[in-house]
């Protein structure tokens, strides 16, 4: 079976046939995993084939016996089997399918028990209250009893979907079970337990968020294993949300220092990670307070992850510090990050640090942030640079294009020039943007060279955005400054000895032929592609067929153009059709046609 | 001529599909290498393809779907941009698949605007040992389309020539060939040296510590070059940190598209354009 065609051919399984039946049941014991896979694929056709109640009596058990010992496959029947409710008569019959599914719930493999949990939660969701006490309970049960460490792994995934549909003396005995999980002796049990804890703070009762939720995250913050307490800050989060400010006080902020100071860096980074959002659930404006010097100290973390994920919060964490003081406190560190030995946390506070621009105002952005903006501007890793220059429109927006273009604009004409391309091509998408605040004049004494100089560049998607970017400043400048300024420029290109000029010329004036008026295609960009109809190049004159349509267009929006749509284009492309080069010809074949339909 | 199997439409809709990097189905690339397409075109070309500028010359790219698309970012996209590649397109990198299927799939479409040569990886041999074979496996669950690709193999043209003046192969030259005129008449076959040699700084012939094909020197590809009214020889085969690497007193042009070989090896990739 190694090489070859897979044995048994399905194609007519959705019929029915009962001889393609047969062969997804042969398939099924086939010794070709690819066979069996395939059979599982199609278990819905042999179910549907066989009806509700054998499919309930004969296939599940069936299944169910021969639990393969291939994962692939244990991983596919554990997706199959939390779809197949419609198949064994509907929710009240959900049960039926658990039985399977809490066998593979116990499997070696993590990613089948994974799955295998998905799927009992999707039963517990179509099943009702009796039903749940009836099966899933017991199922739980067993699970969280097992005496393998599997069983009781994924135990922790069914208690939330299951306490929200029970009654509360069962309730009260599921608190129990999952707070046996949280004591269990396997590191790998607590971490089950503190990863899916969240599901039950967020249903448990309030008076049970203190009673339960508030004494096992705490155990689990303290774990002697970091790698249980790193997975204790996302409950804490979730604890800290359903309390009152005074709760949290009182509750919380024992833990969440010992958490922010922990010896294990793992931890400290997911404290980091989710810095804000722990702070906002803790509400209290003291402990905020706090939590803000707790930053500053990640910032200058030992492990470079730790300060890179505290860099991700610098959003939030403004809007947490009283802005007074802000700029004093947050300097310090910022200056030392910009300068960090790791380019990875530079290259993250470079695309976060633009947010800060908002809380040191104006005047606070111009005199201290923007002086590490150039920093990062001429940061030797490109990543930064171009982290840095994509949030530039966040800075105009608070201190204003004028002090931006005095102080950053020197290091952004440098690097319209920068060796990697990506980061050129930043700078070019910024531009439109900026030449609309900085108006005409300054743009055509500054910027235009720069903008007409990438429609030359080596690389073609610089090319490419050079053209976009004229577009948009013809959108911005309008047609008339376009008709003087750009477009003889560009059409100068036509006759550029290099092919790549003259493919660039086509391609800009396709692309702003949009933002022009007809009597501008018809006196100037149809000419000059006209030239370009003997061009010796191939490539040339098939991008002139292709040009035709859009360009036609342009022309059908006004009476007094529309006409030549019928003449000079059609004569273009007729003559194009001639081409000795196939492509030619299929392009400008192409094209005759959609002109002719539009006629 | 039969009525191509596959038409212009299929094609588009497949070189679209695996620019996302989605291999196409077995059926599929059943078609595309059938005898109706990919074969057809490609028995027509010479062994040393006449290929006409502009033209983008590109080194091996072993499986690393994602540097091609890049290549194309920066080199500008197929058809509107000519290429040349001088073969290794499978094995080492995690995507030879969708890699050598795109590849051949624009060859089929654009037949004027493309040249794809045979590297020493496009093989039987090779491709079981270095990835390409496993790849299959592994994507298909069979071996068919590992079949229909190395079939496909013996019919790549070994070499191409640019405007009569550059010569374009995979590896370089042999002792047994010295016009090229020899290798316009060889069948398509295994013609091993020229898809294995690698130039050298000592004159002469020398021993490959590849174990196959052989070193070539200086005096070598001057003599080649001259008796045949050359200019230079673009090769691939070696991974040259920069990308692209001129040697023998620029008789020679090294030329490697892989970037981060392997990833791993933290060289850059080149292209050469040539108007």
């Amino acid at each position: 079976m190694a090489s070859g065609q897979p044995a048994y051919d399905f194609q007519d399984a959705q019929s029915g046939d009962l001889g393609a039946l047969a062969a997804i049941a042969d398939a099924m014991k086939s010794d070709s995993l690819t066979d069996r896979l395939e059979s599982l694929k199609r278990l819905n056709v042999l179910a549907l084939a066989m009806g509700e109640e054998r499919t309930r009596e004969e296939l599940v058990p069936f299944l169910d016996e021969s639990i393969d010992d291939e994962d692939e496959l244990l991983l596919s029947l554990a997706e199959v089997l939390g779809n197949f409710v419609q198949y064994v008569g509907g929710p009240k019959y959900a049960y039926v399918l658990l039985r399977p599914l809490e066998n593979l719930a116990a499997a070696e493999e993590t990613v089948v028990r994974e799955k295998a949990v998905e799927s009992i939660n999707k039963l517990i969701e179509a099943m009702d209250q009796p039903q749940v006490e009836e099966y899933v309970i017991p199922c739980i049960a067993r699970l969280s009893t097992g005496e393998w460490f599997t069983s009781r792994s994924s135990a922790a995934g069914l208690y939330a979907a299951a306490y929200g549909k029970v009654t509360d003396a069962i309730q009260a005995q599921l608190r129990g079970g999952y707070e046996a999980l949280c004591k269990d002796e396997t590191p790998m049990i607590r971490r089950a337990a503190a990863s899916n804890l969240v599901g039950l703070v967020t249903r448990v009762e309030k008076s049970h968020v203190v009673s339960f939720a508030i004494p096992n995250f705490r155990r689990l913050a303290e774990d002697d294993q970091d790698s249980v307490r790193l997975l204790a800050v996302e409950p804490l989060v979730a604890i800290g949300e359903r309390l009152t400010t005074e709760e949290c006080r009182q509750s919380l902020t024992d833990s969440v220092q010992k958490l922010c100071s922990d010896k294990s860096w793992r931890v400290r980074y997911m404290v980091a990670d989710h810095f804000v959002a722990i702070a906002k659930s803790i509400k209290d404006k003291e402990i905020q307070e706090e939590l803000v010097n707790v930053a500053v100290s990640l910032m200058h973390d030992n492990e470079a992850e730790v300060r890179s994920a505290i860099c991700t919060q610098l959003d939030g964490l403004a809007d947490l510090a009283n802005s007074e003081n802000v700029a004093a406190r947050f300097l310090p560190p910022l200056q030392e990050l910009v300068e960090d030995q790791s380019q990875h946390v530079r290259a993250t506070l470079a695309k976060h640090i633009g947010t800060l621009c908002r809380v040191f105002g104006k005047q606070g952005t111009i005199e201290h942030l923007l002086p590490l903006f150039l920093r990062l501007l001429k940061d030797s890793f490109p990543d930064v640079r171009l982290n840095v220059i994509s949030k530039l429109d966040v800075v105009d927006s608070v201190v204003g294009i004028d002090s931006l273009s005095q102080s950053l604009l020197p290091a952004i004409v440098e690097l319209a020039e920068d060796k990697q391309w990506r980061v050129r091509l930043a700078i070019i998408e910024y531009v439109p943007l900026i030449s609309s605040q900085l108006g005409v004049q300054f743009f055509d004494e500054q910027l235009s060279n720069l903008c007409m100089s990438w429609l030359g560049d080596p690389v073609y998607s610089i090319r490419e955005a050079a053209t976009v970017n004229l577009k948009k400043l013809t959108e911005v400048f309008g047609v008339a400054w376009a008709r003087t300024t750009i477009i003889p420029k560009i059409l100068a290109m036509a006759s550029h000895p290099n092919y790549l000029y003259r493919m660039t010329t086509i391609f800009a004036i396709t692309a702003i032929a949009p933002s022009v008026t007809p009597e501008i295609v018809r006196d100037l960009i149809l000419p000059a592609l006209e030239s370009l109809v003997t061009d010796p190049i191939p490539n040339i004159r098939f991008n002139v067929a292709k040009s035709m349509e859009p360009l036609a267009s342009v022309l059908r929006s006004s009476p007094e153009t529309a006409p030549l749509e019928q003449t000079t284009i059609r004569t273009v492309l007729a003559k194009l059709e001639e081409d000795p080069d196939p492509d030619v010809r299929f392009y400008a074949h192409k094209a005759l046609e959609s002109i002719s339909n539009s006629a | 001529m039969d009525m191509l199997e596959v038409d212009i439409g299929t094609l588009d809709s497949w070189i679209e599909q695996l620019f996302e990097c989605k291999q196409l189905s077995e059926l599929s690339v059943k078609n595309l290498c059938d005898k109706a397409s990919a074969k057809e075109v490609l028995m027509q070309e010479s062994n040393v393809q006449p290929v006409r500028c502009p033209v983008t010359v590109c080194g091996d790219i072993h499986g690393q779907f994602h540097d091609l698309v890049e290549l194309f970012k920066i080199g500008g996209n197929s058809p509107d941009t000519n290429y040349l590649f001088m073969g290794d397109y499978v094995d080492r990198g995690y995507y030879s698949v969708e890699t050598v299927t795109l590849l051949v799939a624009m060859k089929i479409r654009f037949p004027e605007r493309i040249t794809i040569l045979r590297g020493n990886h496009e093989s039987r041999q090779i491709t079981q040992v270095y990835g390409f074979y496993d790849e299959c496996l592994r994507k298909y669950g069979n071996a068919e389309v590992w079949k229909h690709f190395t079939d496909l193999f013996d019919y790549l043209p070994l070499t191409a020539l640019i405007e009569e003046q550059i010569f374009c192969l995979h590896g370089g030259l042999s002792p047994s060939i010295d016009t090229l005129d020899h290798i316009r008449s060889l069948d398509r076959g295994p013609m091993c040296d020229l898809l294995w040699s690698d130039p050298d700084d000592r004159c002469g012939w020398g021993i490959s510590p590849r174990g196959a094909g052989y070193t070539f020197g200086q005096d070598i590809s001057e003599a080649f070059n001259h008796n045949n009214g050359l200019t230079l020889i673009a090769r691939a085969h070696q991974l040259v940190m920069e990308g692209y690497n001129w040697s023998q007193e620029k008789n020679v042009v090294t030329i490697f598209s892989a970037p981060n070989y392997c990833y791993r090896c933290g060289n850059q990739a080149a292209i050469m354009e040539i108007d």
